[in-house]
């Protein structure tokens, strides 16, 4: 006994196997990923699905159900992913090459980004760093070294630096980081995100324990007056609450 | 340079007559050019999008349409301009291995 799915094929619909869907959707989705440079893309997998239709309606007959071994035949007939990658598609070695020099042009200047000043690498406030995020530049001490030829050259450096921080937020919360680096936005990216911003504070708060300041603070007993003035703010807060509660 | 040539198959199999892309396939392999038809559909997108062929759909008894193909004014030049280097290497290659094939 099997489960089996229905599904649209090249505007046809079947009724296949869950492993031969499986199957299929591996297959399509390796050749999808194999052409997906190659200009006309969309065509060619719309091309090969309408063949597997056509093909799956031949080998059926009177059945009613795609199995393993339709799937398995198919491709077979269309030729498995590594036949397709043994060929090379490219007109010429031309053209290849400009489509290449497209695509990592594009890499460095990722869709979706946003300029923020990145608040956990900062010298002044963060612009130079979150220009250089924006950019892809790996380290933002090109940005600052060009910000400081600036202000020597002509002078506009510290104005441009004054203007871009008042127009640009700080990339505080998961999502910020993530588009002022470029990367999607999906649950994954910002899980991983939180945690490293979980670790972080962690750090942060072991070095702050472990340091003097800390003992400073107790020695002048701020700690002392600064608790009994929230137990008072609470009390006021505990009281007014009350009140409006009789009333 | 293999790829040229498959180009030039395809292309003089299109002109004697219209085809589908299985026909193509089946003269392919009876010819022992090509073994599996995934290779065929990104040339074919190619050279459609070259403006050397162009197709039309027809309605099949077995299935969903299908793509006819059919040589452009442009694929049929280009076809006799193919044919014409093919002819030319064929006849560089035969001179040079002459003296070697009648040992």
């Amino acid at each position: 006994m099997n489960k089996v799915l229905n599904i649209n094929l090249g505007g046809y619909p079947f009724t296949i196997d869950l492993d031969a869907y499986a199957m299929l959707e591996d297959y399509l989705q390796t050749i999808e990923h194999h052409f997906h440079n190659s200009e006309g893309c969309d065509e060619i997998i719309a091309d090969i699905e309408n063949r597997m239709a056509e093909l799956f309606n031949e080998e059926l007959g009177k059945r009613g159900i795609v199995g393993e071994k339709d799937v398995e035949r198919a491709i077979a007939i269309m030729g498995t992913p590594e036949d397709f990658g043994a060929e090379p598609m490219e007109a010429g070695p031309k053209k290849s090459k400009k489509r290449k020099k497209k695509s990592s042009d594009f890499d460095g200047f990722k869709f979706g980004k946003r300029l923020f000043r990145d608040p956990e690498d900062t010298q002044v406030a963060g612009v130079c760093s979150g220009l250089a995020a924006y950019f892809g530049i790996e380290d933002p001490l090109w940005v600052r070294l060009g910000f400081v030829g600036f202000t020597l050259s002509g002078g506009v450096g510290i104005p441009l630096y004054i203007i871009l921080w008042a127009i640009t937020k700080e990339a505080n919360s998961p999502s910020d980081r993530l588009s002022m680096k470029g990367e999607p936005i999906n649950v994954s990216n910002i899980g991983k995100k939180v945690e490293e911003e979980m670790e972080r504070f962690s750090e942060k708060v072991n070095e702050w324990g472990e340091s003097e300041k800390w003992e400073e603070w107790k020695d002048k007993k701020k700690w002392k007056s600064s608790k009994e003035k929230i137990k008072k703010k609470f009390k006021k807060k505990m009281n007014q609450g009350f009140r409006a509660g009789e009333v | 340079m293999r790829k040229g040539v498959l180009e030039l198959c395809i292309l003089s199999i299109i002109a004697e007559k219209e085809s589908y892309p299985s026909d193509i396939i089946k003269k392919l392999k009876e010819s022992e050019m090509i073994v599996v038809e995934g290779t065929l559909y990104p040339l074919l997108t190619r050279l459609k999008n070259a403006g050397l062929l162009h197709y039309n759909w027809q309605e099949s008894t077995t299935g969903p349409p299908r793509k006819y193909f059919n040589l452009t004014e442009e694929g049929d030049a280009f076809l006799q301009e193919l044919m014409g280097t093919w002819n030319a290497l064929m006849h560089a290659v035969n001179q040079s291995t002459k003296n070697l094939q009648t040992k």
